[in-house]
């Protein structure tokens, strides 16, 4: 067995935009992912009452679904339900978000929950609105005190975008999987995108373990 | 739009040999990942420092890569280089099965660990010998202590061994794929795989939390 890296290097461009498309994807997911997910997870404890098992029933159907499954759907079977046709990139975006927002849910809830209620108590007495409640003193403490699993759920979205090859997403994975079509050199390839993928994935946690240990503080209460 | 359900009907045979194959495939690497899972763990608590960097990097490594890459790996490169060729229900349930493996491994030694020393301790003072204070005081406590994680990762494992359909192996997603290639009743069969999916999936999660409820640990 011979090894022969000029596949990788005669096409370190397009492999260069596969890695930025990877990059991205996870970036936008965890961006979108975080904001409704902290909407979900404030609706499953203030919301209206009737509202609140719609949020639950989505996060435990999200639970038990797989991704894969989310993202064929979206991409070939949502466009014949609605007639609307949606691009590889942005169905890989809507069923990633939709998948990673109820674990987000989760968290943040988890997060919120860990909050002594005599601070709610004690914020109420002085007069803040729910709104500012929520504001000034809960979000900010649960958003420090969930970080690590926050980091966790980072490296896992970095995972799952590699899913989005099956849907022809033209990130890290798939462009791998055409040159090795291609080039006839699977080893190479798949070996680097190994490699690369665990260098992306590993100092996830560890960077934001770190923060967390300097910030934990500011959570303390 | 018009919606033609019984496609589902008549490929049945497909849609129940894939769910058979799902469940065959979590099944078997659980089996191959709790003990998977214990030798590394005992590899990461060896007295030995090579056998700990050893279990050390295996459960780094294997917690930090994407899973559909190492099917792809196990898939395309392992073969060429060990030159041993395997079905692909076997490729996957060995790419599942390394993987699993790292999350029991460091499951376990959490257990483990999450019984106090003081205890191990007494029950030496008491004169019991080391295999006693494990099989009566340690395992008994870690065992309660792993479940509601060990469920966790059962769940996910579960959803997982639809990413092996990317080789061709004939679980629930690919049947259900194959299905939809051949009768093109897109919409149908893909909410049908999804059904099929929650059906199965969502009883599990919902045990996973009762499990969380009865023995997770209150820091």
């Amino acid at each position: 067995m011979e090894i022969d890296l000029s596949p990788l290097v005669e096409n370190w461009r397009y492999l260069a935009r596969g890695l930025w498309m990877t990059l991205t994807l996870s970036f936008w997911t965890m961006v979108a992912a975080t904001i409704l997910g902290t909407a979900v997870a404030l609706g499953r404890i203030y919301g209206p009452r009737w509202f609140r098992p719609i949020l639950t029933f989505y996060v435990d159907s999200t639970r038990s679904i797989p991704v894969l499954v989310v993202l064929v759907w979206t991409f070939f079977a949502f466009p014949v339900a609605f007639g609307i046709t949606l691009p590889p990139y942005w169905a890989a975006l809507i069923a990633l978000t939709l998948h990673i927002t109820a674990y987000i849910a989760e968290i943040v809830r988890a997060g919120l929950t860990s909050i002594r209620p005599g601070q709610t108590r004690a914020a109420l007495a002085l007069g803040m609105s729910r709104l500012q409640l929520i504001r000034v003193v809960l979000l900010p403490q649960a958003f420090v005190r969930v970080l690590p699993p926050f980091g966790s759920q980072l490296a896992i979205t970095v995972k799952n975008s590699a899913i989005a090859s099956v849907i022809a997403v033209p990130e890290y994975l798939h462009s791998t999987a055409t040159l090795a079509a291609q080039t006839y050199r699977p080893i190479e390839l798949y070996t680097t995108a190994l490699i690369l993928f665990f260098v992306i994935i590993f100092p996830i946690t560890r960077t934001v373990d770190s923060v967390y240990r300097r910030l934990a503080h500011l959570g303390r209460s | 739009m018009n919606l033609d359900w019984t496609v589902i009907w008549d490929h049945r045979g497909a849609f129940v040999a894939g769910v058979v194959n799902t469940v065959l495939l979590t099944v078997l690497t659980m089996l191959v990942s709790i003990p998977g899972g214990i030798a590394v763990m005992l590899l990461r608590v060896s007295r030995w420092r090579v056998l700990r960097a050893i279990g050390l990097a295996y459960v780094e490594f294997f917690r930090n890569i994407p899973l559909i890459l190492l099917v792809y790996w196990v898939f395309y490169v392992l073969p060429v280089m060990v030159e041993v060729f395997l079905p692909p229900f076997a490729t996957g349930l060995l790419a599942l099965s390394l993987i699993i493996s790292a999350y029991n491994a460091e499951t376990f030694r959490a257990g483990v660990n999450s019984i106090r020393q003081g205890q191990v301790d007494a029950a030496l003072a008491l004169g019991m010998s080391y295999a006693q204070v494990m099989r009566i005081v340690v395992l008994p406590q870690a065992v309660r202590r792993v479940l509601p994680i060990f469920a966790s990762t059962w769940v996910s494992l579960f959803k997982d061994t639809s990413l092996v359909s990317v080789i061709a192996v004939d679980e629930l997603a690919y049947s259900a794929l194959q299905v939809r290639a051949q009768t093109f009743r897109i919409l149908e069969v893909l909410t049908a795989m999804a059904v099929i999916y929650w059906c199965l999936g969502y009883p599990q999660a919902k045990l996973v939390d009762w499990l969380h409820r009865k023995f997770g640990v209150q820091e």
